[in-house]
């Protein structure tokens, strides 16, 4: 299969978790689909390896994966915090800072 | 294009003999010896009885950057390329190596102090309980320590990005330096929705950007096989070659950093969480991380994208005159000082971003020193704003602050004159500052940039004239501020930042001449 | 004009290395006492006189040390560091002295000292007396680095900095509303001037890229007439704003509301003579433009005149004494004006100004100390005895102003008449004239406060127990009053005082039309004598008259419907002025007020619009990111293809 079509899949991915991220209220929604445009990067790095002929590429993809998931436990602490105080994980209600 | 791309599919992806790189550890013992005491740290929040941790973990932060800055003065004049060709030790990298380590031991300062607020510190003591829980009150006179160890893996993570010569290192620093701020924001011990809500602002949109940033990583790599910022110069430089990708990608990493930077249309996040985060936070988020992202943004741009600086120029132009005009006609009509400061910080970000457009030595000599000199500036004004309060916490209304030189005329003062600094008022760091910067601008034919500059900053130095009357020339209302004695910690803090700022406006040379020599020195290529 | 030679000074060697010296000690006494907070209130006054004392001696150090070089070797310049270095554009942070600036700084030092004594006493039971010596000090600080400059930038640094003290020490007692709205007018009248100087700065720089003095007295031979007459003219400007010259004469007698001692030292003695301490300075580019001199003399003359007469008609005794001021640096003014010629005499003026005023000052000081701070003369009369000391002092000043041979003012106003007549042609007639009819007024306005202060009927209330001032006072008084008396013989017979600045202001010239100096002076004491005569008249011989009697001569006809009515000096200068301000005020409010408020609304609105896109939806936050990214990458790749 032509590779090139994995970037452009890897193109709509990171659509789709931009989209998700403009779209969704639940923060923790939100914050998969970040997720999910770091792997669509993941993809396209894994394509550009296999493109490049380096491994370069394949390496970034694990490093991405260790960062995705520190950020995960920050984020997860983050998320669980406020919605203890204010019962509520929709990302809209939190705009007491404005202006 | 694509299918250019398709030709190459069929090699095949060699392992080829691995090699243990090279590192030359004393070229990164500075940045070594920050994340070292940053593990340090953990181990004694681990260890530690819990009553001796406020005061051991500052003391070991202050040393351990200490000893750091102590590697960079034994390094000065390094120009080297290590671990792999992955970090460069270098004049600039040095330099704000040295300059992130000095505000590092300043926040410290602001982080240690406990007389201020009656309950002990600007910080929490458990994030994760409810207020009225049993545990805070138990927990009253105590505060997080954690957010030592974090705020130095912060400084660690900030000294690599601003050295990374690869773009995955620069990834992994970024996460180093975002993921503890993320948490830090979240810990005020008052206002605690407000700062749970700029933790998790912060967050999403810090996540968000640096997908971009990875991203644009990503289309690096698929444009030239290789993720070190060297590689990208070289391949940039062919004629030739489709540039598709590397355009992409230099927009998309672009945005991850405009963003860390503050830049207009990315900055949404920087009033909420410098207002939300509690304010010794806030004042290194607004020293530290900027001088660290402008440091990654101009090696970026200065050592992989020099080949095409005629094709960048003109955005960086788009982006300062965005972020210089914004940042300082939104700061206008804001009430809370904090937000105002944020407002005023992205305003900055635009004056030094003139001077990255340079694209010239002295464009990396300029904004680095412009960087350190605002910096200084920013920490004693936080630490001025730490110290003014109202019955629950700071009196981060403007209003509040009405009248404050009958109360204490010498706060006041110390205030006023921070503030005709960041206004660029001459005999003070920052008329030095903007006067090198807009100098470097002119000297690379960005003059139309210098005029939109000084235009902004007499926008600018209205609001900051402003609070000058406000402080000086009205009355104080009846539910003023409370003027608190704080401790000799913050008062340090506020004395290093009207020293350094004083110095740097009447007898800049010899910080000029350093930046300039790094700058000489330049970006390891 | 013979062209400009390329200015060299010399590099500061020896005792001279340590000039910086001078500044550092009152600098180093307004920092303590303005930043050390209660603590120095105890010992801080002591503090603060001490500093300007110490500048003084080390100044007489520098000044023998200067005496024992030969005439060509007197001008020392040294670069203390470089400000700011930049792109081949630099500002060096230095200092030349030389003996102008050794004039200047001992003038400073020496009558600065002496008031800083004279201040302990007459503060002394002000509970912020600490704050009023730092800012004294600061002033003299401030002052100095005027003086000792030798880049018009830094010379700046010192303008603003004596503005800045000048303006807290004449709100000094902010509480009273009118020491605070005297203090807003200096600020505001002192910024006008600081304007010219600040675009004169600016001219340099464009002409001749740099801003020293070495290098802009070297250009300005070669940059044409054009640049010299706009540097001449703003520079006036500058000079008219901090010396209260025409037309900004009116926030010099307000800023009398601050301390007394405030109105000696600054609004006398020294900083108000930092206009003809410029000109003299810029010397070499006054000699470049002829019409740039006319000018000066013209300010000079009529600011002479306007000073003169409505010194005629005030009754409190500070603002008469400020008027006088106005219209003797008028004659400084005057003098500067008439270029080689003149620039000494100016200066020895300056000096002879400098003693017989603040001797004054200190005196009327004393006065009011013992009168409960009475500032009218019409409640004093009958003091001679009961302040005998202070009568004595007065006298002396009073002697030395009005030029009774052979004290100062006879000497340095007369050779300035003289030499404006030896001008030639029928400017210099003219000018002769309005000096000559200046010291008349001058005569009796002055014979007119001492009449009414201390020779005629008493007029106070029986509750006052007139008082000498304490010797604290009284001493500092006496040494002045000395130097009133002899200061302007010393300097003026010889040409002592000419040849001394020979370095600075070039070599002195006569002018083309010599007359007999004696005949000059004698016409000039005859008409001081006039003027006496009116004032002894009035004031001293009947008691002062409710209605405008018969008049005697013409002049002190003019002068009593001054006084009586003030409708003179209304319908003549005050109102024309005050049309003149609520001219320029209509102006400001409809036209630049209007443009900068229009301005600041549009921006405002902006803002307010702007800010509303920060809505605290983190969701909107990211369409800003993602609407960024697309602006950026659309740029990015539209450029390639360009």
């Amino acid at each position: 299969m032509n590779p090139a079509n994995y970037l452009l899949l890897s193109g709509v991915l990171f659509t789709i978790g931009t989209v998700g991220v403009l779209l969704r209220r639940n923060a923790i929604v939100v914050f998969m689909s970040v997720e999910l445009m770091l792997n669509a990067v993941n993809l396209s790095l894994v394509t550009f390896s296999r493109l490049k002929g380096t491994l370069d590429g394949q390496v970034i993809a694990f490093f991405v994966m260790v960062v995705a998931a520190a950020e995960v436990v920050v984020g997860l602490a983050i998320i669980v915090t406020i919605f203890r105080t204010r019962r509520s994980a929709s990302v809209d209600d939190a705009n007491l800072l404005k202006y | 294009m694509i299918s250019h791309l398709a030709s190459a599919s069929s090699t095949a992806v060699a392992a080829g003999d691995i090699k243990l790189p090279s590192i030359s550890y004393s070229a990164l013992s500075p940045i070594l010896v920050v994340f070292g005491v940053a593990c340090l740290g953990v181990l004694l929040e681990g260890f530690l009885p819990s009553r001796l941790r406020p005061q051991v973990q500052p003391v070991v932060a202050v040393l351990g950057f200490a000893a750091a800055l102590g590697c960079v003065v034994s390094l000065a004049g390094t120009h080297e390329l290590t671990a792999a060709n992955a970090v460069a030790i270098d004049g600039p990298a040095l330099f704000i190596e040295g300059t992130l380590v000095l505000f590092g031991m300043v926040s410290v300062l602001m982080f240690a102090e406990r007389k201020a607020d009656p309950d002990g510190g600007a910080l929490v003591a458990d994030a994760a309980s409810l207020p009225g829980q049993g545990t805070h009150r138990l927990a009253a006179r105590n505060s997080q320590t954690e957010a030592y160890p974090l705020m130095v893996f912060a400084v660690a993570g900030m000294m690599l990005f601003a050295a990374a010569d690869n773009l995955l290192v620069m990834f992994v620093a970024l996460e180093i330096l975002s993921l503890p701020l993320y948490l830090l924001s979240g810990l005020a011990r008052r206002r605690r929705l407000l700062s749970q809500e700029a933790a998790l602002k912060y967050f999403l949109l810090g996540a968000f950007s640096s997908a971009f940033f990875l991203y644009g990583i990503a289309m690096l790599y698929g444009y030239s096989g290789t993720v070190s910022l060297q590689g990208i110069a070289v391949s940039s430089g062919l004629l030739g070659k489709t540039d598709f990708f590397l355009y992409l990608g230099l927009g998309l990493l672009g945005i991850g950093l405009l963003f860390k930077i503050g830049a207009v249309p990315f900055h949404a996040w920087t009033p909420d969480v410098y207002q939300g985060a509690p304010t010794p936070v806030t004042a290194f988020m607004s020293a530290a991380t900027k001088i660290a992202a402008f440091g990654a943004l101009l090696r970026v741009l200065y050592v992989s994208f020099a080949p095409t600086q005629w094709d960048w120029r003109p955005v960086v132009w788009l982006f300062a005159i965005l972020t210089m005009v914004v940042g300082a006609i939104v700061a206008i009509t804001q009430r809370d000082v904090k937000r105002l400061l944020a407002y005023s910080t992205i305003a900055h970000s635009g004056f030094i971003l003139v001077g990255v457009a340079a694209a010239t030595q002295n464009g990396i000599s300029s904004s680095i020193f412009y960087l350190l000199a605002y910096g200084f500036t920013s920490l004693g004004a936080f630490a001025v704003v730490m110290l003014v309060r109202s019955g629950d916490g700071e009196a981060n209304d403007l209003g509040q602050w009405q009248g404050l030189a009958r109360r204490s005329p010498l706060l006041a003062g110390t205030f006023a004159f921070l503030l005709f600094a960041l206004a660029g008022i001459p005999l003070t760091s920052g008329f030095t500052g903007k006067f090198v910067v807009f100098s470097a601008a002119i000297g690379g034919n960005a003059t139309f940039l210098v005029v939109v500059a000084l235009v902004t900053s007499a926008i600018a130095a209205f609001f900051y004239v402003k609070i000058v009357v406000l402080m000086f020339f009205q009355e104080p209302r009846a539910e003023g501020p409370v003027v608190v004695r704080g401790s000799v910690l913050t008062y340090a803090a506020v004395g290093v930042g009207i020293a350094v700022t004083l110095m740097l406006g009447i007898y800049p040379q010899p910080v000029l001449d350093l930046a300039r020599e790094a700058a000489q020195f330049g970006f390891v290529s | 004009m013979p062209p400009a030679a390329p200015v060299q000074y010399l590099p500061a060697t020896g005792v001279f290395s340590a000039t910086w010296l001078l500044v550092l000690f009152p600098l180093i006494g307004a920092a303590v006492l303005l930043l050390g907070g209660r603590y120095t209130n105890k010992w801080g006054p002591y503090l603060g006189v001490l500093t300007p004392c110490l500048s003084f001696v080390f100044a007489l150090f520098l000044w023998m040390a200067m005496i024992g070089r030969s005439g060509d070797s007197r001008e020392i310049s040294s670069t203390l560091w470089t400000w700011i270095p930049v792109n081949g554009f630099h500002v060096d942070v230095g200092y030349l002295i030389d003996p102008l600036s050794m004039t200047f700084v001992l003038l400073i030092t020496g009558v600065g000292g002496l008031i800083h004594i004279y201040s302990l006493g007459y503060m002394a039971h002000d509970e912020r007396i600490r704050l009023f010596f730092g800012y004294m000090n600061l002033f003299v600080a401030s002052m100095l680095i005027l003086v000792l400059a030798n880049d018009y930038l830094v010379l700046y640094v010192g303008w603003e900095g004596v503005g800045l003290a000048s303006y807290l020490l004449i709100s000094f007692w902010y509480f009273k509303p009118e020491a605070a709205t005297a203090g807003k007018k200096a600020f505001v009248m002192n910024r006008v001037g600081d304007v010219g100087l600040s675009l004169a700065i600016m001219t340099m720089f464009w002409a001749f890229g740099q801003t020293n003095f070495a290098a802009v007295f070297g250009g300005i031979g070669g940059a044409g007439s054009g640049v010299a007459l706009a540097l001449t003219l703003l520079l006036l400007l500058g000079a008219c704003g901090k010396s209260g010259q025409f037309p900004l004469q009116a926030w010099l007698p307000d800023a009398m509301t601050g301390p007394t001692p405030v109105s000696a030292l600054i609004h006398a003695a020294t900083m108000v003579t930092a206009g003809v301490y410029l000109i003299a300075r810029s010397a070499t580019i006054y000699n470049a433009s002829q019409d740039g001199r006319t000018a000066v003399l013209l300010v000079g003359a009529i600011t002479l005149m306007i000073g003169a007469i409505i010194g005629c008609a005030y009754d409190d005794i500070k603002k008469v004494l400020a008027y006088s001021t106005v219209s003797q640096i008028g004659y400084m003014v005057l003098a500067t004006g008439l270029g080689t010629a003149g620039y000494a005499l100016g200066i020895a003026h300056l000096l002879s100004h400098g003693f017989f005023k603040s001797t004054m000052f200190l005196s009327a000081g004393s006065v009011m100390e013992g009168m409960e701070d009475t500032t009218d003369m019409r409640r004093f009369g009958a003091l001679t005895k009961a302040m005998s000391v202070t009568h004595i002092t007065f006298l002396c000043g009073y002697l030395a102003i009005i030029g009774i041979p052979p004290f100062s003012g006879f000497w340095t106003k007369d050779a300035i008449i003289e030499a404006a007549w030896d001008k030639g042609g029928t400017s210099g007639t003219l000018l002769a004239i309005t000096g000559i009819v200046g010291a008349g007024f001058t005569a009796f306005y002055m014979t007119r406060l001492m009449s009414m202060t201390f020779w005629s009927k008493s007029r106070w209330r029986e509750t006052f127990r007139p008082h000498d001032a304490p010797k604290v006072m009284l001493v500092p008084m006496g040494i002045l009053a000395a130097g009133a008396l002899c200061v302007g013989g010393i300097l003026v017979i010889g040409r002592l005082l000419q040849n001394w600045l020979v370095p600075s202001v070039g070599e002195y010239t006569e002018g083309v039309r010599a007359v007999n100096p004696w005949l000059m002076s004698t016409i000039t004491l005859i008409v001081v004598l006039f003027g006496v005569a009116g004032g002894v008249q009035g004031f001293v011989r009947r008691p002062v008259p409710t209605t405008a009697p018969v008049p005697v001569s013409p002049l002190v006809m003019a002068a009593r419907h001054d006084l009586y009515d003030n409708a003179f000096n209304e319908a003549v200068l005050m109102r024309p002025g005050q049309w003149a301000t609520r001219v320029l005020v209509f102006f400001d409010n409809r036209g630049v007020d209007g443009l900068v408020n229009g301005l600041a609304a549009f921006i405002g609105g902006t803002s307010g619009a702007l800010r509303k896109l920060q809505t605290g939806f983190v969701r909107s936050y990211a369409v800003g990111i993602l609407g960024g990214a697309v602006v950026a990458l659309g740029a990015l790749l539209l450029l390639r293809a360009a």
